[in-house]
């Protein structure tokens, strides 16, 4: 027989860690939930079925190698090739990460804690950024270790797949920053979704229209520009510039440094939008 | 020791002056801070908290100061707000550990520390159900056990008894004066309420549109007036009466007859009224001032 003993009210006086502290806590619970780790199997089957799709052609890529001993994926291509998957990832988890907090005005609490508003979106955009870098490097890791094990003729494509990897960051950092920027502007779930859905479909659908457009009036070299209004093409362009792969797109892109430019600017813009938006949450 | 003090603090808004040159102290213990809605007392709570920075003067919370050390200060106090913060489809227990990790506690520390105050607080298991299903009541215990979990040195609890049925608001009461005493942990606690706060509370403050009205302990709102309570079972106006044909001074106030003291001849005079007139009486009680009386005299004279 077991009694429970009232032992009273007892002080803390463990260690009391800093805002840093708090703000790696967060990005990891930010990016736990965002796989829908600790939350119930239903909000796990969205991100791990996408997670699962990204693997398919990096697996398929494999047995090519195997058996008819050829490539079937590029590295550099893959993120191209599988944008749509990607996009709705974002789109699907993006609001997950920020939309609660404003939603249920939970914020507060975490600003009367050693929490600062930028360390709070700092570790948002984190966890979103490691959730798309995640999304994007384990297919081609998979795929690197296969080329590999089954050593085909000529050397391994190292460059190519350290290349890819280095943009899969590029456009982790990229699609995060504007994925959350969006999400953040609507407290509720469903329409995040929605919006950052939108702006993608947009993007994409106007590349051609202003191609053939631009291409139709005789403007050629204008109409390369028109790849770089959809942020996976746009990322492919710096990747071509930097690491002199094929472009990904069915034109060439403009050369140069300008792509890079544009995905910097476009980095900062969606930065300062989420500053401005947790501005003002915050003064609530 | 001075929990907190402000010195000429103001907050004006661009419509409106929230804070109108406040100062004020406070010690260790309950302390209420009472005023109308939109008195200024969840801009008090703010600019306390480091969270907004003040139109001018100063305030300082545990010695620290409200404009340079806000991130110090919040470190060692526990904040409710007065709305709604909690996100319905997480249990209570992870809610209050994830919030402990943010005040900067130890993976393992947070688990006990949360397990201990919903215990404080009250929660048993429906702690491990989601908070979307939780009552007003259960909701108030978990914003409350949030503000405690990482043992703060001050808490600043922001009307803690809205929306509560009246054993819940009693509950909530108790649940604060005990954190005030047995958990010696300081309280700035807000109602528009002044009988709750009466109940609880060491010291009083009252402010109106920003501006101090009032700041005493309880013990100089409640103390004893100079009138005592009679109450008869029938004939109020006989003794009315024959106390004024005594010399007393006397005025009815409802079914009952206040009297005012004017030296221990008082009492014997009702006595004797009393005996005289083969009356029952019920009741002769020390007449004791209410905070509401204060606040209506106060507001009054403003």
């Amino acid at each position: 027989m077991s009694e429970i003993y009232d032992i009273g009210y007892r002080h803390y006086d463990g260690p009391r860690l800093g805002g840093g502290h708090a703000t790696r806590a967060l990005a990891v619970h930010s990016l736990r939930a965002i796989f829908g780790l600790g939350r119930t199997a239903r909000s796990k089957i969205m991100p791990f079925a996408l997670a699962t799709i990204m693997l398919v052609p990096a697996v398929v890529s494999i047995a090519a190698m195997a058996l008819i001993q050829q490539r079937a994926m590029t590295y550099s291509g893959y993120a191209v090739i599988m944008q749509a998957i990607v996009a709705i990832f974002l789109a699907s988890q993006a609001p997950t990460v920020v939309a609660p907090d404003l939603r249920f005005r939970v914020l507060p609490l975490y600003l009367s804690r050693p929490i600062t508003v930028t360390s709070y979106v700092a570790a948002k955009v984190a966890a979103m950024t490691a959730a798309l870098f995640l999304l994007l490097a384990v297919p081609l890791v998979l795929m690197y270790a296969g080329e590999l094990l089954i050593d085909l003729d000529g050397p391994p494509q190292t460059k190519e797949f350290l290349g890819a990897l280095s943009m899969s960051l590029v456009l982790a950092v990229l699609l995060a920053t504007f994925g959350l920027a969006l999400a953040s502007l609507t407290p509720r779930r469903g329409l995040g979704v929605a919006s950052v859905i939108a702006v993608y479909l947009l993007s994409t659908a106007s590349v051609p229209i202003i191609y053939s457009a631009l291409e139709m009036s005789g403007y050629h070299s204008a109409a390369s520009w028109a790849w770089l209004m959809n942020p996976f093409w746009l990322v492919d362009a710096v990747q071509v510039w930097l690491f002199d792969t094929p472009s990904h797109a069915e034109g060439a892109y403009p050369g140069g440094p300008l792509p890079a430019v544009i995905v910097v600017a476009l980095i900062g813009v969606a930065v300062a939008v989420l500053a401005a938006r947790y501005r003002k949450a915050a003064s609530r | 020791m001075h929990i907190l003090a402000t010195e000429g603090l103001t907050k004006r808004f661009p419509t409106v002056t929230a804070l109108d040159q406040l100062t004020v102290t406070v010690g260790t213990g309950v302390t209420g801070l009472v005023g109308a809605n939109g008195a200024g007392k969840s801009t008090l709570i703010k600019i306390l908290l480091g969270l907004l920075p003040a139109s001018s003067g100063t305030a300082k919370v545990l010695d620290l100061d409200v404009a340079t050390r806000g991130a110090d200060i919040r470190r060692l106090v526990g904040y409710m707000p007065e709305h709604e913060c909690l996100p319905p489809d997480v249990s209570a227990t992870e809610f209050v550990v994830h919030l402990a990790r943010m005040s900067g506690l130890p993976r393992t520390a947070a688990r006990e520390r949360a397990a201990d105050v919903l215990r404080h607080v009250g929660l048993a298991e429906e702690r491990y159900r989601s908070i979307g299903g939780y009552s007003t009541g259960m909701k108030q215990r978990v914003k409350l056990a949030q503000a405690l979990v990482h043992d703060p040195k001050l808490i600043f609890l922001d009307e803690p008894t809205n929306g509560l049925d009246p054993r819940g608001r009693d509950e909530m009461l108790a649940l604060i004066r005990r954190i005030g005493t047995e958990f010696g942990i300081s309280v700035l606690v807000t109602s528009h309420l002044l009988g709750e706060l009466e109940r609880i509370c060491d010291h009083v403050i009252v402010i109106d549109a920003g501006r101090l009205l009032r700041s005493s302990a309880i013990t100089e709102f409640t103390q004893a007036t100079r009138t005592v309570t009679v109450e008869v079972d029938e004939g109020t106006e006989p003794l009315a009466a024959r106390l004024t044909e005594l010399g007393q001074k006397v005025s009815p106030h409802g079914r009952l007859l206040l009297v005012e003291v004017s030296g221990p001849g008082t009492y014997d005079a009702i006595r004797d009224a009393a005996v005289d007139l083969d009356l029952c009486l019920i009741r002769l009680e020390q007449g004791r001032h209410r905070i509401e009386d204060v606040f209506r005299e106060e507001t009054a004279h403003v």
